[in-house]
């Protein structure tokens, strides 16, 4: 049953492909209004995830329930409140925007009329109005994928679902298609935001699930998370002897890591530890507020997930 | 599989394909004719004029019926075999189908409506030829557009089912060269099969083609009976089966 204003509640959800296991007993719930990050790199379990809730894809173990109905294969009541904004761009080459639009509307039964307002109404708020009668083949990436958003807001979905919504833009596509997105979220439109860019969780998630290898390793709000996992400063020192330095440290509260030629030491405050290393000489000392990409890292590891 | 698998959303991928059918249609119309008209003047005419009478007729009347059914198969496997290939591969029609409401099966049996409409819509015009060749009579071929649905559902449910296994497009040159153009030549079209050897009679049995030659051959010549009516209740009970599978393996295939 749906409370609390739970939309999505998922519990010790379990995918295998395979001897494969994608996504490895996880557990979360989106509440209404809210924007749900899950960050994670390439194979993390994100897709995965998502295409269970939407029910395309299904799952090997646990309970993934969306606006209280079970998720399944053929559950038409979910998918019909859905807006999915895909990883991969399947918008219709053979038809021009707005027939993309129109037949896409079709699909959700919606009366002729109430398709072609909402077509236009969605163009004008992805700034595609005017390029209506246009080719797919005519846009740029950024503009095929404000007229996925646009698509995916056809049916008024009680929740949306972004799979990387901006990878592989260019910055200033980037930055309008979260402009679109935040003013979404101001209407208080649910959503559900895949990502591997720190800035875009941080732009735009109340909550963020870090998600590697198929597990969930740490669940908060943005800054929540950098505060209580790396602090609030980060000094980076370069090509030094670690040993020397953290001996000269003694006393200090920080957290340090060592990967490859360089120090990290986290902290609440840097100013003692950059006096003390005022002393060693010459040392390539970089002082910066921490970050979720510091978080991140710390938490999946500096390697390569390759 | 439940019936709610399946639903009036099939219209809406018929339709899809409709409206970009739209912008290729010249093109393709002349892609899917010139094949069998091709085969009409070079073995009708062409050959036809070097031989007697074939079952008490001339060679071009003998060879119409087959090509009128063969047209159709033709349409109905390149539009769900390449045609469905580039959808679903390509430009990713079905993965941004079944994210709506709709399921895989009505992606599936609104893709083989399309192909029967292709089917039937070839074997329109194929008909239109073989009049303006003067073959007889219109009133015959009332009873065609029944025989084209039967082979359009057949082929593009068959073709469906060869494009969920195809990794790429040459796969489907294994399909058209071993299994569709041997059919084409050995059910009947361009000779009678009861004086081919044995082995090619029992072979022209698993060849549905077969079947809808001769059940066009007694439509168009008015000499239907019983045994035409189970000829062609074969070919749909066949569709049927292939239908279903289809659908299957298209689930197997898109749903990971």
């Amino acid at each position: 049953m749906m409370n609390d204003g739970i939309l999505i509640d998922i519990e010790s959800l379990v995918k295998k492909y395979g001897n494969l296991t994608a996504v490895d007993g996880i557990s979360f719930a989106v509440r209404k209004g809210e924007c749900m990050g899950i960050l994670g790199p390439n194979g993390a379990g994100k897709t995965t995830t998502v295409k269970i809730i939407q029910c395309i894809s299904p799952s090997d173990g646990g309970t993934v329930s969306v606006f209280g109905l079970p998720a399944g294969l053929s559950q038409r009541a979910v998918k019909a409140q859905l807006g999915v904004v895909p990883q991969e761009n399947d918008l219709d080459p053979d038809l021009t925007i707005r027939e993309n639009m129109e037949l896409f509307g079709a699909l959700f039964d919606m009366p002729k009329k109430t398709v072609r307002e909402r077509v236009n109404a969605n163009l004008k708020f992805v700034e595609l109005y005017e390029r209506a009668n246009d080719k797919i083949v005519s846009l740029s990436g950024g503009m095929k994928r404000r007229l996925l958003v646009a698509r995916a807001l056809l049916n008024e979905p009680k929740v949306m679902i972004l799979d990387e919504p901006t990878t592989g833009l260019d910055p200033q596509a980037r930055h309008m298609i979260w402009q679109r997105l935040r003013s979404l979220k101001s209407k208080g439109v649910t959503m559900v935001l895949n990502t591997q860019y720190m800035e875009e969780a941080e732009q735009l998630c109340d909550r963020l699930l870090i998600m590697h290898k198929g597990r969930i390793l740490k669940e908060g709000a943005p800054d929540e998370l950098i505060k209580n996992e790396v602090g609030e400063e980060v000094v980076e020192i370069r090509n030094h002897e670690v040993k020397g330095i953290l001996e000269k440290l003694g006393g200090l509260e920080f957290m340090h890591e060592e990967v490859g030629d360089t120090l990290y030491l986290y902290c609440r405050e840097s100013r003692d530890i950059l006096t003390r290393l005022a002393g060693f000489g010459s040392l390539s000392v970089l002082r910066r507020p921490a970050t979720l990409e510091d978080v991140f890292l710390r938490l999946t590891g500096r390697g390569l997930n390759e | 599989m439940s019936e709610s698998m399946l639903s009036h959303r099939i219209y809406y991928v018929w339709k899809r394909n409709l409206v970009s059918y739209r912008r290729f249609a010249i093109p393709s119309f002349i892609a899917s004719l010139g094949e069998p008209i091709l085969y009409l003047i070079a073995m009708g005419i062409g050959m036809g004029s070097y031989m007697g009478l074939v079952d008490g007729m001339p060679y071009l009347n003998f060879l119409a019926p087959g090509l009128l059914v063969s047209t159709s198969m033709f349409s109905a496997t390149y539009e769900c075999t390449f045609g469905a290939f580039v959808r679903m591969k390509i430009e990713k029609v079905y993965n941004a189908l079944i994210v709506t409401p709709l399921t895989v099966e009505e992606v599936v049996a609104g893709e083989i409506l399309w192909g029967m409409t292709r089917s039937m819509l070839s074997g329109f015009i194929m008909l239109g030829v073989l009049l303006a060749f003067g073959i007889p009579n219109w009133k015959s071929f009332l009873l065609m557009p029944l025989l084209w649905v039967a082979v359009g559902f057949f082929f593009s449910s068959l073709a469906i089912i060869v494009t969920s296994f195809a990794p790429h497009f040459d796969f489907f040159t294994y399909y058209l060269e071993l299994y569709i153009m041997p059919m084409f030549f050995f059910s009947g079209i361009f000779f009678p099969l009861d004086r081919m050897p044995a082995a090619v009679k029992v072979i022209s049995h698993f060849m549905p083609l077969t079947y809808a030659v001769r059940v066009s051959r007694s439509f168009i010549y008015g000499n239907a009976d019983w045994s035409v009516l189970l000829n062609l209740a074969a070919l749909i009970i066949a569709g049927l089966f292939i239908f279903y599978w289809a659908m299957h393996r298209m689930k197997k295939r898109l749903i990971k």
